[in-house]
């Protein structure tokens, strides 16, 4: 089964359009990569409120931080690459430091970037971001989810980041489901092995889901669209309920879906975990699809590993 | 309420002398070249109100040379954001008043700093709100001449000039000191005029102990249109106290209680 996949910034350009529409506050912040994030429209129906700043992530995240200082609510965006490293101790001083109301978007966000390769691919964004105090980090999986916590996210007081892949499912999610800062979802309710997933990854989680099931291995899957704060209750509960976890991420495993997860049913209700991710790799110049399969990630290998880590109860 | 700006400025390097001294040390050499500049901005040009230090038609002021705290509180202290009192916390353990500013912690602090290079940024977000807004009030920021070593300082003074951010008058104190050696040894930065003109700035000149040519400086800077504004005032690291001046070894540092004694003598310091 493959997965149809959306330009984001296209739902992203027209999202915040809308909500600049209904909130005067709302300011698009660029750094040369308009094209990317989408923001054109906003730009046209906002001069006053789009800036662009050129090639200068650092300063893109301290104009931010001023306008939240008075009171604005300053989307800026970035590759996420770009964000979480070129201006990581901006994004740490001037953002979660004086806990500004900055929302920070990483665009083109994980394998996304695809042939732009190993330079641009952001594989510790989730990583950094969630290691800084006051800042919330949220990595939605679908186009649905993406336009709900874009709109969330601006009643939601603090400095946030959000992780914008360039692709993703345009709908993996019935119609009742709502986003919320902080909250997990279950998909299924075995009890033999969790699937956790996050971002980009969370459609290929549910299709393995639905092959185990095929092989009578009852799993659920856990989608954690808010990596921080995390809903720590319901991962424990899956370790207790399941007594195994499986983590897929398009990110390290050394920081990200993975450590995080390790790190709660450690001290929580330790169990057996399995880590799919990039592990201690940077990402290559290649397509979507070849670097899923590069990395391990897809469902065939969350398969193997479920089952394996099934043993390991 | 009207100041004599030059008692005040004296005043303010005692103040701030006395904290320093009873953290232990610390910052001397910058804290004690920004008394002028700090005395005219809060005692005399800028909207500030100390009974709601909130109140959202103030002028911003944004310490982007973070050190500079113990300066920063002892102006706010001697404004009646808080009494003079409260300055023997400086330094202390979860205390208001850390080593570099905190906004969380203090009311009247803008934004908090530290890491150099960054205020410049933040200030011009403010600005691009207020002008956004139509509204008069104006964005201050006070920066080290060490900190136009770095790179952000610049990416921000270009984006001041696209967005012709005339909200803001920037100051640098130009004491010719970092760390390691004099700015000349470390990182030249001259013609640091020149480099703000052709970053789309209007520059003026002050002489940063003069609280009268400051004065003329700042209201000059208000008037210019269309283009952000910096003043490069000339100044002396650890102004007042004659084994400190010019000497970046007194960037930071403790006093033995014979270089204490010597320091409070010359600035007129009793008690």
């Amino acid at each position: 089964m493959s997965i149809e996949y959306a330009q984001v910034k296209e739902v992203y350009g027209q999202t915040l359009t809308e909500l600049g529409t209904r909130n005067a506050d709302v300011f698009a912040v660029e750094a040369d990569l308009m094209k990317a994030s989408g923001t054109a429209p906003f730009k046209q129906a906002f001069p006053d409120r789009h800036l662009n700043v050129g090639i200068a992530e650092q300063n893109l995240v301290g104009v931010a931080a001023g306008l939240a200082a008075m009171g604005r609510i300053p989307y800026a965006c970035t590759m996420a690459n770009f964000m979480a490293k070129r201006a990581c101790d901006q994004v740490a001083m001037s953002g979660a430091y004086n806990n500004f109301n900055v929302k920070l978007v990483g665009c083109y966000a994980g394998l996304t970037q695809e042939k732009n390769g190993g330079t641009h691919i952001s594989f510790i964004d989730l990583g950094i971001m969630r290691s800084l105090p006051n800042m919330a980090v949220i990595a939605p999986s679908d186009c649905r989810e993406f336009v709900q916590a874009v709109n969330v996210i601006a009643e939601f007081e603090g400095p946030t980041y959000l992780r914008m892949p360039k692709l993703l499912p345009e709908s993996i999610f019935g119609q009742e489901h709502q986003f919320e800062v902080g909250k997990g979802y279950l998909f299924g309710d075995g009890n033999d092995v969790t699937i956790v997933s996050t971002g980009l990854m969370t459609a290929t989680a549910l299709e393995a889901l639905e092959a185990l099931e095929k092989e009578h291995i009852h799993a659920r899957v856990l989608h954690l669209p808010t990596i921080k704060p995390v809903d720590t209750e319901m991962v424990v509960r899956c370790a207790q309920e399941t007594g195994a976890l499986v983590t897929v991420e398009d990110h390290s495993i050394l920081s990200g879906l993975g450590g995080l997860v390790a790190e709660i049913v450690t001290e929580e209700c330790p169990v057996p975990v399995r880590r799919l991710g990039l592990n201690d790799q940077f990402g290559l110049t290649a397509g979507l699809d070849f670097q899923l399969q590069h990395f391990g990630l897809t469902a065939e290998n969350i398969i193997r590993n479920a089952k394996q880590v099934i043993q390991k109860k | 309420m009207s100041w004599d700006l030059r008692e005040m400025s004296d005043t303010l390097r005692k103040t701030t002398f006395q904290a320093i001294s009873h953290a232990g040390g610390g910052h001397y050499g910058g804290s004690l070249s920004v008394s002028e500049i700090l005395t005219v901005l809060y005692f005399k040009v800028m909207r500030v109100n100390p009974e709601n230090p909130d109140d959202d038609e103030r002028d911003r002021f944004i310490l982007s040379k973070g050190h500079g705290g113990p300066a920063l509180y002892s102006t706010l202290a001697l404004r009646g954001f808080f009494p003079v009192s409260e300055l023997d916390k400086l330094d202390k353990p979860l205390s208001k008043f850390p080593k570099h500013i905190d906004r969380l912690k203090l009311q009247g602090i803008e934004a908090s700093t530290g890491p150099l290079g960054q205020g410049l940024s933040i200030a011009c977000g403010m600005g691009i709100s207020l002008k956004q807004q139509q509204r008069g009030n104006r964005v201050y920021i006070l920066m080290g001449d060490g900190e136009c070593n770095s790179g952000q300082l610049w990416e921000a003074a270009m984006t001041a000039g696209k967005y012709k951010l005339d909200n803001i008058t920037a100051i640098i104190d130009r004491n010719n000191c970092q760390i390691d050696g004099t700015c000349d040894d470390i990182m030249p930065i001259e013609p640091l005029g020149d480099r703000f003109t052709a970053f789309g700035w209007h520059v003026l000149t002050a002489d940063g102990h003069d609280v009268e040519d400051l004065e003329r400086a700042l209201d000059a800077a208000a008037l210019v249109k269309d283009k952000p504004a910096v003043i490069i005032a000339d100044t002396v690291k650890g102004r007042g106290i004659s084994f400190m001046e010019n000497r970046p070894e007194w960037h930071s540092g403790a006093l033995s209680p014979e270089q204490y004694e010597q320091a409070a003598k010359e600035l007129g310091v009793t008690a």
